[in-house]
């Protein structure tokens, strides 16, 4: 099925199944592509079916739709296409899975015995990917007499080991050492090397270098640039002997100077460039070329099957750097997104940080003015004083506001094993309320607290329950903000069949559309605007979870939601028994047979 | 500042209007505020304030263009300058040619820049 897949944006991760006649983009619920995007339009665009492809059209949108960056007013899309809409970007997915199925319908997998369609197949040989392959390359013991079908059992075995070599590894240079060893079983090269062109400034760097045994290794290997340049440039491999006589060198460039007898250069061809480029050379010496009697060293049938060698190693490296690429990109991006997100709050608070500073200022030039000189203006310094009172009250907001986002900060980031302890829930959430009492007053909001009258004490991390109860309580009364008869009421609930404790906190405030829900746990995605970090119910959620629980909600969209954090009850050890840590530390200790001091 | 100079004052956040509500109040401008742009919107087609100071966010966060291009448009009617906090891109929101005041941004700075703009008033 046609798809497209949300890779940037508040809709990250989400996909949308193509398949009607008409697909509509935009910001409101009747699209079916529906982006919480506020830069994508109310009705942004629309997809259009024809046979097995979508147009995407532009519907006038005010920030306009992309296609792979271009800006379009309509496209047919194919497999693979990116489209922008405002700050989301979504990659297309043609019908191509379709036709995969339909392929599968036509090829029927029947039991092999007894049943009724057997048509009598049985096993009659075998062979691992591992063992058999090369084994079965293998020149015959009994010997062939045949010169021609040994050297293409050679060649087709040499192929068969390069695309093991290919397949089983992810590690460019060792793979590359692999090729390298090979080719030097394989023909009598003394020197080779493999270069790869660097990506950005597309100069070749040496990768790996051999020398045939009884070779010196310590002598710095020279390779000529004319032969490089010209099998990048023309994308030919070469073979070079005696290069006096060959036409395409002038004799004045280096490659005679370097006195290079024999070579092979070959492009590293992959499926989009070329990647870089393998070369072998040997020096002919007169007793040699004696003993070959004229006949060289390297034939064309080396250079064809190096230009293999080489394709299938440049395959190789591009999936490789391609998928290293891939995935340091998606890095980036949520690297980009956390940072982005997170600045965004900081500011919103520095913002805040501010304004009650400079109120401070304010008021305290207020008050050396109000009490300066003989006629003391007490009013007015009374007016300073409270002016200096209200800015450091958003100033001590503001610093509970980063102190929390650090707390949040911290809880999500940090594999943290819960500490359970003997705690009391109802005392917890009380505690939580009576925080949140002067908050809910200043909005205007009536806290009640109802607690169960059956609340045993339980074993949970009582510093962390508290973080997720004031996270819940406080999105609470965030919004009822600006709500007549505003009312948040939060209840303990413990089920003694069930063995679970609840807290519930209710508000009858805006209420969450049901298309929204999920997204709500989801990391930085707020709904409070600037007032929102995005970690308060991803942290609350990742608390709960790591105590064995969850969180619920349950919301109507104008009448309010209900958010239940669920605890399964631990109940706390039997008295005069140490809790379970302190026993693993004391049987740690050194003393064994020593009796606890208690 | 004149005295009878009214700003609108359009923000979500109650902290951010209380600063800036009292620092143009101290300086005898009479402040009018709304949590969003919807209400922002009647409050500037009935009360024709002298300037609308509003927060990028507030217009963006109700999720409802129209009611961002209501207050413009109701601004624009009364020739009523707009100045817009926190944004870079004007292509950001329904506001076009308004005064740009990007976060996070200094109070003394801002209050001088709503006074050049009042001063300007007929």
């Amino acid at each position: 099925m046609a798809s497209l897949f949300v890779i940037q944006g508040r809709d990250q991760g989400s996909r949308f199944h193509l398949e009607d006649a008409v697909h509509t983009i935009g910001r409101t619920h009747t699209h079916s592509i529906r982006l919480h995007d506020t830069e994508v339009s109310r009705n942004h665009a629309e997809l259009v079916r024809r046979g097995d492809t979508y147009t995407v059209r532009d519907l006038g949108s005010s920030n306009g739709t992309f296609v792979n960056g271009k800006p379009v007013t309509e496209y047919e899309l194919s497999s693979g296409d990116q489209v922008q809409v405002g700050r989301s970007l979504l990659l297309y997915t043609g019908f191509v899975d379709d036709r995969v199925e339909d392929l599968a319908g036509k090829v029927d997998i029947v039991p092999l015995a007894g049943g009724a369609e057997d048509d009598g197949s049985r096993i009659v040989a075998s062979m691992g990917q591992q063992t058999g392959g090369s084994e079965w390359l293998m020149p015959d013991a009994k010997g062939s007499s045949n010169p021609w079908l040994a050297k293409a059992r050679s060649n087709l075995q040499i192929m068969y080991r390069t695309a093991l070599a290919v397949s089983h590894t992810m590690d460019i240079d060792q793979l590359l050492a692999r090729i390298m060893d090979l080719i030097f079983d394989w023909v009598e090269a003394d020197r080779g090397c493999i270069m790869l062109k660097d990506l950005e400034t597309g100069k070749l760097t040496p990768k790996v270098r051999r020398h045939r045994r009884g070779v010196r290794s310590d002598e710095k290997m020279s390779i000529s640039k004319t032969i490089l340049d010209y099998v990048v440039d023309q994308n030919e491999g070469v073979l070079t002997s005696n290069a006096r006589d060959d036409s395409r060198w002038d004799p004045a460039q280096s490659i005679v100077s370097l006195g290079v007898r024999e070579a092979i250069c070959v492009p590293m061809q992959g499926r989009y460039e070329v990647v870089g480029v393998i070369y072998i050379d040997t020096a002919v010496t007169p007793q040699k070329a004696l003993a070959a009697k004229g006949a060289n060293q390297f034939t064309e049938e080396h250079l064809r099957l190096m230009i293999a060698i080489a394709h299938q190693a440049a395959l190789a490296v591009e999936d490789t750097s391609y998928y290293k690429a891939l995935v340091q990109a998606e890095r980036l991006a949520a690297v980009g997104q956390t940072i982005a997100s997170l600045s965004h709050h900081i500011k919103n608070i520095l913002q805040g940080v501010r304004g009650g500073s400079y109120l401070i200022e304010l008021g305290l030039g207020d008050h050396d003015e109000a009490t300066k000189g003989e006629d003391r203006d007490e009013g007015a310094a009374q007016k300073a004083v409270d002016t200096i009172r209200k800015g450091w009250g958003i100033v001590e907001r503001n610093q509970e506001r980063i102190s929390a986002l650090v707390l949040d900060m911290l809880t999500f980031s940090k594999e943290r094993e819960p500490e359970p302890q003997p705690s009391n829930l109802n005392e917890l959430a009380s505690e939580v309320v009576d925080l949140m009492t002067s908050r809910a007053e200043e909005q205007s909001v009536e806290l009640l607290w109802r607690p169960a009258q059956n609340m045993p004490t339980l074993m949970f991390d009582p510093e962390a329950l508290h973080r997720a109860i004031l996270n819940v309580v406080t999105n609470a009364i965030d919004a009822c903000d600006e709500k007549e008869d505003a009312r948040v009421i939060v209840t303990s609930q413990y089920d003694d069949v069930a063995k679970v404790a609840r807290v519930v906190v209710e508000d009858n405030g805006a209420g969450i559309a049901p298309d929204d829900v999920e997204a709500i746990f989801s990391v930085f995605v707020s709904r409070k605007g600037g007032r929102g970090t995005g970690l308060g119910l991803p942290v609350t959620r990742k608390i709960l979870e790591e105590h064995g629980g969850q969180v619920r909600v349950d919301s109507t969209v104008g009448r309010g939601s209900r958010f239940t954090l669920e605890l399964p009850a631990t109940p706390t050890p039997p008295e005069g028994e140490a809790p379970a840590r302190m026993t693993q530390a004391f049987l740690a200790g050194d003393m064994p047979s020593s009796a606890p001091a208690s | 500042m004149s005295p009878a100079a009214r700003v609108l004052i359009v923000d979500r956040s109650r902290e951010s209007r209380d600063v800036l509500g009292s620092l143009l109040a101290r300086r005898g401008a009479e402040v009018l505020e709304a949590r969003g742009a919807e209400r922002g919107a009647q409050i500037a087609a009935d009360q024709y304030p002298d300037l609308i100071v509003v927060d990028a966010e507030a217009s963006a966060a109700e999720g409802d263009g129209d009611a961002a291009a209501r207050l413009a448009a109701a601004a624009a009617r009364n020739a009523c300058p707009i100045v817009v906090l926190g944004t870079f891109r004007r292509s950001a929101t329904p506001f076009g040619t308004e005064q740009f005041v990007a976060k996070p941004y200094h109070y003394g700075a801002l209050i001088r820049r709503i006074e050049e703009l009042l001063g300007g008033r007929p």
